[in-house]
């Protein structure tokens, strides 16, 4: 068996004396599309903010690619760069025009001179159809504009892994669809993603498996048709009625 | 009756182009009417506004102006002249080199005049479209100039150290210029041009390292040759004064209560207790202690504690203190200034691979300090007046030397007189320095506003 992309055991996490995550044990392959989804609370920002750590877990195991955290700063750090990562709030850098935010770990993380740095952000840039925004400041941008900004940003340091976290539960329903359009063809070019969303569309289209957590639990998973045709457990059925 | 199920063709919207706004609310009639007499209670207070404003500026001109005395031989053919209607100037004008220079050898101050000139040329190129090396050059203004500018202002005997300090200063100084003229000529800096025309368009490694120690080599021995050369005499720091000393010590105060009050802000933050306790510790003690005591502190109490024998200089006494002093408040407005960045922008920066360093010196400081500049400057602005606390402990800054003119014998009581000029050469230093903050909020802001 290949090591999977992502691998969670037993991993726990509290905030004070508040148990976020209770011993999540999930594997993600390589190249799988694995969609996340949950009630409000439920764990899913803190799990997918495990994954490249910007939370800490206080128990149990996290690998990429079979290389576990926690053995040292600059190990982590490396491990970290096998992941990129989507925010809801798109968290680009407002003093930089979207070309510098796109370039600047480049240069300074990767140490690669200018020129190439440029070139391969424009790529990307051009990846997420807006390389003609590049001298704008992010703030002059659209939500779903700054949002593809964000996602060509994390693909300009080439990391083998994709994190969404809610990518577009700020945008205006009619930016949606341009941020999505632009996932689905990440998906297809075979990165192992990682999404919390609550766009079933989107899960159904791209999803390989569905993963549902409530209260710090992954309570279910399955392959979209399954997950959706006949949920195994109620609480999986009371949250998708919900939301469909 | 059969219902008729071809649709509507579709209405189709055109926007209507917009009209201009209507003429009372444009131009300086509307202006007017708008801020300035848009109802009765306003109309009259402005009016009364306009007539006070009129009566102050009559009085101040008539006095300052129309019926001044420009040339007297003393204080008493001033008052038989005009009275008190009028100003007496030619006091303040016998006293102007020691309101500006203090008691520094008048043959001397042309030393002074140099450091200030030097300071004004090695900042302008921070100024000049085009020079690319902006950061570099600002850095040896802050970190360089010190040394060539302290030895030309204290003068007297150099050993070998003192000597290379200074000789490198000034190759620095060499450097900048040489940089700044090359970057507006040709787009390259002055090194890498020369390593460019000497060593190949693609040179090996070694020979472009041996172009730039060479040429490095050659600017040090430049200076070294100009500065052997020179013979300053010495001159104790007790007899700087007036605006220079004035400006000596609210300039190093600047310069030194930013990148130290940054450390602080960030040391609040740190996670680490021992570093956070110090920070928290030095903000708060100094924070919560007057200026002034604290200069008597460092001016008394910090020769009981060094050795015997160690004799620290008065001036740098004070001006630790005020470094010390201004660096604690800076802290705290630093502080402010981080914690309106979203915790979103460290969390990108650590998601995108960023060190703790680089997101903090990259990310997080650029966009805190922009927001900060109102506040920075206001800082600065407080601790260039502030510095007048130093007549305290017997330094002749700008204000003590505008007592001492009532005080000389020809110009005895002539007080109001030097006030007023160092008020208007106080006023036209912060305000400038005020300005200049709202031009770089503006420059700075571009793009950013939504
Ligand atoms: N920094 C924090 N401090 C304390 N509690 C937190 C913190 N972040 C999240 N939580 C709590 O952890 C739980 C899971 O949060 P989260 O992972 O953000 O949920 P989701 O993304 O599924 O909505 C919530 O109950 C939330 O209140
Ligand atoms: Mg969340």
């Amino acid at each position: 068996m290949t090591t999977p992309a992502i691998e969670l055991v037993g991993v726990s996490k509290w905030y004070g004396g508040f148990q976020a995550l209770k011993e999540i044990n999930l594997s993600i392959a390589e190249r799988e599309r694995v969609v996340v989804c949950g009630p409000s609370g439920s764990g899913k920002s803190t799990m997918i903010r495990c994954v490249n750590q910007l939370e800490r877990h206080q128990r149990g195991d996290i690998r990429i690619h079979g290389r576990a955290f926690g053995g040292g700063a600059r190990d982590d750090e490396a491990i970290r760069r096998e992941t990129g990562m989507v925010f809801q709030s798109f968290n680009l850098f407002p003093h930089m025009t979207v070309l510098e935010n796109c370039t600047f770990a480049l240069t300074w993380v990767k140490q690669m001179p200018e020129a190439e740095a440029k070139r391969i952000a424009m790529s990307h840039l051009e990846r997420v159809r807006i390389p003609e925004q590049a001298l704008k400041y992010p703030l002059q941008l659209s939500g779903g504009q700054q949002q593809r900004v964000a996602i060509a940003r994390a693909l300009c340091m080439q990391p083998r892994i994709m994190l969404f976290d809610e990518p577009t539960s700020a945008l205006d329903p009619e930016m949606i669809k341009e941020v999505l359009d632009v996932m689905v063809e990440l998906a297809n070019t075979g990165m192992t993603m990682v999404v919390v969303t609550h766009e079933m569309g989107f899960a159904r289209q791209v999803a390989d498996r569905v993963v549902f957590m409530d209260q710090g639990e992954v309570v279910e998973q399955a392959p979209p048709e399954e997950f959706f045709a006949n949920p195994r457990y109620d609480r999986t059925r009371m949250f998708l009625s919900q939301i469909l | 009756m059969a219902p008729d199920h071809t649709p509507a063709p579709p209405l189709v919207f055109t926007p209507r182009p917009s009209a201009p706004p209507p003429p009372s609310t444009v131009g300086v009639m509307g202006w007017l009417r708008a801020n300035l007499f848009s109802s009765v209670p306003n109309a009259i207070l402005t009016l009364l506004g306009a007539y006070i404003l009129y009566v102050f500026l009559e009085a101040i001109i008539s006095w300052a102006l129309i019926n001044a005395v420009w040339d007297a031989p003393n204080r008493r053919a001033c008052l038989d002249a005009v009275g008190r209607s009028g100003a007496c100037w030619p006091g303040v004008i016998a006293w102007l080199p020691n309101l500006i220079y203090g008691l520094y050898p008048k043959d001397q101050v042309w030393r002074i005049d140099l450091g200030a000139l030097i300071l004004v040329l090695w900042a302008l190129p921070l100024f000049l479209p085009r020079v690319k090396s902006k950061v570099a050059i600002g850095l040896t203004a802050v970190l360089v100039y010190p040394f060539l500018v302290s030895y030309l202002f204290l003068g007297g005997e150099k050993g070998w150290i003192w000597m290379v300090l200074v000789a490198g200063s000034l190759a620095t100084f060499f450097w900048v210029w040489l940089t700044a003229i090359s970057e507006m000529r040709t787009g390259q800096g002055f090194i890498p041009l020369l390593v460019h025309t000497l060593a190949g368009p693609d040179p090996v490694p070694e020979r472009a390292r041996l172009v730039r120690q060479l040429a490095w080599a050659a600017l040090f021995v430049t200076a070294l040759l100009i500065v052997s050369r020179w013979q300053l005499v010495a001159v104790p720091t007790r007899l700087w004064g007036g605006l220079f000393l004035t400006m000596v010590i609210s300039g190093i105060g600047i310069t030194f209560s930013l990148p130290a009050g940054v450390l602080l802000a960030l040391g609040r933050r740190s996670s680490m207790p021992l570093i956070r306790g110090f920070c928290v510790a030095f903000i708060e003690l100094f924070r919560s202690v007057p200026l002034i005591t604290i200069l008597f502190m460092f001016n008394t109490m910090l020769p009981l504690f060094l050795p015997v024998g160690v004799e620290v200089d008065r001036l740098l006494r004070a001006i630790v203190a005020v470094c010390l002093f201004a660096a604690a408040y800076m802290a705290e407005i630093v502080r402010g200034g981080l914690q309106a960045i979203p915790k979103g922008q460290y969390e990108a920066a650590a998601a995108m691979g960023l060190g703790y360093w680089q997101s903090t010196t990259l990310i997080i400081l650029p966009q805190a300090l922009r927001i900060m500049i109102p506040a920075i400057v206001g800082n600065f602005i407080g601790l260039f007046k502030d510095t007048t606390l130093v007549s305290i402990i017997g330094l002749f800054d700008m204000l003590s030397m505008a007592r001492a003119v009532g005080e000389d014998t020809r110009w005895l009581g002539l007080f109001i007189e030097p006030f007023f000029f160092i008020t208007m050469i106080y006023f036209v230093f912060c305000f400038a320095m005020s300005q200049y903050s709202m031009n770089l909020e503006r420059r700075l802001g571009g793009g950013q506003r939504r």
